[in-house]
């Protein structure tokens, strides 16, 4: 019994730790000018939500929230197409420089994302896409591709040979047994790479730093550096800017917490 | 519905082979088994037949038209699989009517379709489930059925009851032959049990190392034999093979006997042996009796007998049932 309280003592140690930097930053986007003096573990009083308005309109954070999604959501979609696409041909069918292609994706899940930063901003400008949508989501796409066509093509090597050849012998072209076969009992591995391509994309600011320079272009991440200026710190724009980017976050760990944690353990096996 | 052709048909992975020249013709409605022992390239043949795997040499024929090169689907074959593979995410209404959907067919045809053969196969209150609600013989039932919706030329199934307890497996063995009486489909059927390949068979094609061995009926293997291979394959319990003395007194270097063609206290030139084990069936007696100058031997006696253990036992070979091999296993004509 004494252990089991060491225990739970150390856990808890570990979750006022975690939580903290989070309460404290809620703390201070809820509370008035006024009592911004008063140390940051000390609640607001009187409760407000100016910063949340002040931010949301005149910070220009409605045009980032909605750039943010845009890309985020497109990102997650594509991703899931493209990636099982891909494995579902490296697993199931049969053609040359299979191999070679195999080597490739092997080679871009350890090429590291700071590496190919440069040549792909060159890439993104040189097609004109600079401060477009579309630039980033290509540009997220292609840096992740290899690690979800890794996690696709692990799921698709335990599905049984037999189930691809029953569904060819039903008289279903190839695109068919993917839609109809083996997408249906995919749902873990689509489930993964919607969360996980989401958060990257919802949480990345290099890229978007780079390839996003105009401001209604912004997305949440980078709209933060905006209250950081050089001399001046905008402490309540910044707290109550974080809780809006994080509330998603937070919302789509509660709903999928499970299928979380899962995806986690997958991508730890690369 | 159609016949087969298989001229000079060969399969390489690399540079094995592992079918090598097989001839084979099969008629239109006709049951035929292949049979053999792990590895002698069963699936592999039935594969090939079904568009599965690449032919590497030789002609197919389907129907009277060369099938080298044509897809599974246009083969028009259906294929019981031994571990069933049935969708998963699919009733068992879907994925028997799966094919019928790629077609294109209205709904109600598939319904109905789909209902008439689960109706065949007792399916009719499962039509609703998955799969993984199902249990074995179910699931088995389901990839029947969703090979004959489509009503195919050619109907083909690898090892289908090797996952079923031994009660079930009579059974359904039962249901398929009665199933191909009344399709009247050809029927290709891969097993490695012989006691199956005897029962169901129009012909049994005995496979062996990539070669075939045998093709005939089932009597045409028990009674005559192509070899001492086919011999001992066919036949349950195994032939007595015996080498030495008693083989040389008839000049061949090896003696065939079935178990079940000996008969006991003859009144001449019998041997004589002691009992080493005794297995009571009820309705046979299998005796294993050691026997001076021939060695082990086993006697299937039917109905019961009171030997033990340890008893001296006069037995002689039924001259009618005697098989003669030459030293290449080849039987030697009488
Ligand atoms: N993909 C492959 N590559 C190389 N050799 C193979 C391949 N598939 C099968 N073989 C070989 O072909 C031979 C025949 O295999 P096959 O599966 O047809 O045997 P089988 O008669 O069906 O045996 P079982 O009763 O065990 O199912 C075996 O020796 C096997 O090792
Ligand atoms: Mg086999």
């Amino acid at each position: 019994m004494a252990n089991r309280w060491v225990l739970l003592f150390v856990l808890g140690v570990i979750a006022v730790l975690m939580a903290a930097p989070l309460v404290l930053t809620l703390f201070t986007s809820l509370k008035p000018t006024t009592e911004l003096v008063n140390p940051a573990w000390y609640p607001p009083i009187d409760l407000t939500f100016e910063h949340y308005i002040r931010v949301w309109t005149e910070g220009g954070f409605s045009r980032y929230f909605v750039n943010t999604l845009i890309i985020s959501v497109v990102d997650a979609i594509v991703m899931i197409l493209i990636a099982s696409l891909a494995a579902y041909a490296m697993v199931f069918m049969q053609f040359p420089g299979k191999m070679l292609l195999q080597l490739l994706f092997v080679l871009g899940l350890m090429i590291p994302v700071t590496a190919v930063v440069l040549p792909l901003f060159q890439i993104v400008r040189s097609f004109g896409l600079l401060n477009t949508h579309l630039g980033v989501i290509f540009a997220d796409l292609a840096l992740a591709v290899s690690v979800f066509v890794f996690m696709f093509t692990s799921y698709f090597a335990g599905v049984p040979k037999a189930l691809h050849e029953a569904a060819r012998i039903d008289g279903a072209t190839e695109f068919q047994i993917y839609r109809r076969v083996v997408m249906p009992i995919a749902t873990p591995a689509v489930v993964t790479t919607a969360l996980l391509e989401f958060l990257w994309s919802w949480n990345d600011l290099l890229l978007r730093l780079l390839l996003m320079t105009r401001d209604e272009m912004r997305t949440l991440s980078v709209g933060l550096l905006n209250f950081q200026g050089t001399m001046t710190r905008d402490v309540t724009g910044l707290s109550s800017g974080t809780v809006i980017m994080a509330i998603p976050v937070v919302l789509l760990f509660l709903v999928f917490q499970r299928s979380f944690v899962r995806g986690m353990t997958a991508g730890a096996v690369k | 519905m159609a016949g087969l052709e298989l001229k000079n048909l060969s399969k390489a992975y690399g540079q094995t082979e592992v079918l090598h020249d097989i001839n084979l013709s099969i008629a239109d409605g006709e049951f035929i088994v292949f049979v053999g022992p792990s590895g002698c390239g069963k699936s592999t043949l039935l594969r090939m037949i079904a568009g599965l795997e690449e032919i590497t040499g030789g002609e197919l024929m389907i129907g009277g038209t060369r099938a080298n090169e044509l897809s599974p689907k246009q083969r028009d074959i259906a294929m019981v699989f031994q571990s069933y593979a049935l969708y998963p995410q699919m009733t068992v209404a879907e994925n028997m009517g799966f094919s019928l959907s790629l077609e294109r067919k209205s709904k109600a045809e598939i319904a109905a379709k789909v209902q008439e053969a689960a109706d065949a196969l007792q399916l009719g209150p499962y039509l609703d489930r998955k799969p993984g609600q199902l249990s074995g013989g179910q699931r088995q039932r389901v990839a029947i059925g969703r090979a004959i919706v489509r009503k195919p030329k050619v109907f083909l199934l690898d090892e289908p009851l090797s996952n079923l307890d031994a009660a079930l497996r009579s059974e359904t063995r039962v249901e398929i032959s009665e199933l191909h009486q009344r399709m009247e489909t050809t029927m290709i059927y891969v097993t490695h049990d012989q006691v199956e390949a005897m029962t169901m068979a129009d012909r049994i094609v005995v496979l062996n190392g990539g070669y075939i061995e045998q093709v005939g009926s089932p009597m045409d293997l028990y009674n005559n034999p192509a070899s001492e291979f086919v011999a001992g394959f066919i036949g349950s319990p195994k032939m007595n093979f015996i080498k030495g003395a008693p083989a040389d007194a008839v000049g061949a270097t090896t003696l065939g006997v079935r178990p079940e063609h000996f008969e006991m206290n003859p009144s001449e030139g019998a041997w004589q042996g002691k009992v080493t084990l005794v297995e009571r069936l009820g309705h046979d007696t299998v005796l294993y009796v050691n026997v001076e100058g021939a060695g082990p031997v086993t006697v299937n006696l039917s109905g019961q007998h009171s030997q033990n253990v340890g008893d001296t036992v006069h037995l002689k070979p039924d001259a009618h049932f005697i098989h003669k091999f030459d030293h290449e296993g080849r039987p030697i004509s009488v």
